[in-house]
């Protein structure tokens, strides 16, 4: 379960997250909606760690962010599966170095375990047979797909998805939207995914919420928010 | 103006804990040796070639120098002992330590600035990996090792660059030029510019590495420190040179 209270976040001033509350239970996948520069990326960067709040409190199955510090929290981000918008692969290792590299620090499996647990999720993510190659050989979408089993690859039970669908055409936005669904079901995994691709969040959320100048500004199921009277919301979603 | 000020403090204090960070690691023995030889194969290998060439090119045009100039006051027979001890005091350390810089510093800055621009830096940390311990520390560490290698290499290519000079057109014999360098390069000779080495590949890689690990502004930024990376390594070298030649000499100068 994670547990956000009153975040608060400014740059120069400037505020990006303004007091924000919410809860996602175990298992549950939340949709963050928003136009780009709301603070959707910079909320995901505070839930996994990468940058400090200025205010409030971020709970992850029980475990208190600013508690952490250093190796701990390098430690506890093992159980975190991180899907950046640009998938951020390491482009000196091929895609099973990729997916094998988490595992290879943080576990005493032996090779040949390695190997077939990255088979096993290249093939959770349609990728079966495509460990030898660099991720400069693969296609956006092939990228994104990599990318989500290397987030997941720790058997992770929180999964935050940076942008998934951004930079991809509309069929491979529903693909990997898909994808990222099931796999959070099949895995039970509590996962936050931002985005500002209203039609695909509505094929995978659980529920929603859609920031605005730092705050929410609507939140609950598809209808909830159909059924906001905030003008800003009914123009997002029109 | 403000910033002005501030930005290089700034930066100097990210730079610093960059370090002490690198030295923390080290201390608490979080070396990963794999990736270190691995660094030093690629350090290495993109310099020597043009490291061999530089030396080799440096020794010949000592000796032809030294061949006119000595001449003309009827000492020949010394071409060998200004060859080598110009070589090994000072010329084969500060010209492959600024080499190095521009190839194997420019390939840290480019490389680490690359991955930071695609968040590969923050998916390590993601992944729970200290990306000091797994990018910085190998590369700086290669860095102590490559850079003497080099220079060892480097004064053995420029004395041969000397000695093909001085035989083929001083008309010296092969075996004086020889007995000669080996008489003329004392241990305090070679130590003065050997240990100044050690001194420049921490700089060279704590400036290349820092650069790169905080590359912002894309593919432009990635030109831009790489460039700034290269230009702060030769700046660096060329002033700690002068500063440890002087103390050096104080000590150690006759």
């Amino acid at each position: 379960m994670i547990s956000v209270a009153h975040l608060s976040k400014s740059f120069g001033g400037q505020v990006v997250l303004d007091q924000i509350s919410f809860e996602v239970p175990s298992g549950q996948v939340l949709v963050v909606l928003g136009p780009s520069g709301t603070g959707k990326s910079v909320l995901l960067l505070q839930l996994v760690g990468l940058m400090a709040p200025d205010e409030g409190t971020i709970t992850i199955d029980g475990v208190q962010l600013a508690d952490l510090s250093g190796r701990d929290l390098l430690k506890f981000r093992q159980n975190i599966g991180y899907l950046f918008q640009d998938s951020a692969l390491f482009d000196f290792m091929t895609v099973a170095e990729n997916l094998a590299f988490p595992l290879k620090e943080h576990t005493r499996l032996k090779t040949g375990e390695i190997d077939a647990r990255v088979e096993e999720y290249l093939k959770d993510v349609d990728m079966a047979g495509s460990g030898d190659k660099y991720p400069s050989e693969l296609s956006g979408g092939m990228r994104k797909r990599v990318a989500l089993a290397r987030a997941l690859i720790m058997d992770t039970k929180v999964l935050l998805c940076d942008e998934p669908t951004s930079g991809l055409d509309p069929i491979r936005s529903r693909d990997i939207s898909l994808l990222i669904r099931d796999l959070s079901k099949k895995k039970n995994m509590t996962t936050i995914i931002t985005s500002h691709d209203v039609k695909n969040s509505f094929l995978v959320a659980d529920r929603l919420f859609v920031l605005n100048q730092g705050r929410i500004a609507a939140q609950g199921r598809e209808e909830d928010l159909r059924r906001s009277g905030d003008p800003m919301v009914k123009e997002f979603l029109s | 103006m403000i910033n002005a000020v501030f930005h290089p403090i700034t930066r100097l204090g990210q730079a610093s804990l960059l370090l002490g960070e690198v030295f923390s690691n080290i201390l608490r023995g979080r070396i990963r040796w794999k990736e270190v030889f691995k660094q030093i194969y690629d350090q290495g290998v993109q310099s020597l070639v043009i490291v061999m060439l530089v030396s080799f090119a440096c020794g010949a045009v000592l000796a032809m120098q030294a061949r006119v100039t000595m001449e003309r006051f009827g000492a020949k027979e010394f071409i060998a002992q200004l060859v080598v001890l110009s070589l090994v005091r000072e010329l084969t350390p500060v010209f492959t330590a600024l080499v190095f810089s521009g190839k194997s510093g420019a390939g840290m800055a480019s490389e680490l600035g690359t991955m930071s621009v695609n968040n590969q830096i923050q998916a390590t940390r993601t992944l729970g990996v200290d990306p000091v311990e797994f990018l910085v520390v190998p590369r700086m560490i290669a860095c102590f090792f490559v850079l003497p290698l080099l220079v060892v290499i480097g004064e053995l290519v420029g004395i041969f660059g000397g000695y093909v000079i001085a035989v083929w057109e001083a008309r010296i014999p092969g075996s004086y030029y020889i007995s000669q360098t080996i008489n003329a390069v004392g241990y305090i000779d070679f130590f003065t510019g050997f240990s100044k080495v050690f001194f420049f590949s921490i700089l060279i890689g704590w400036i290349s590495c820092f650069q790169g690990f905080f590359t912002s502004g894309g593919s432009l930024g990635v030109g831009r420190f790489t460039t700034k990376a290269v230009a702060l390594c030769y700046v660096a070298v060329i002033v700690s040179n002068t500063i440890l030649t002087k103390i050096i000499l104080t000590f150690w100068g006759n």
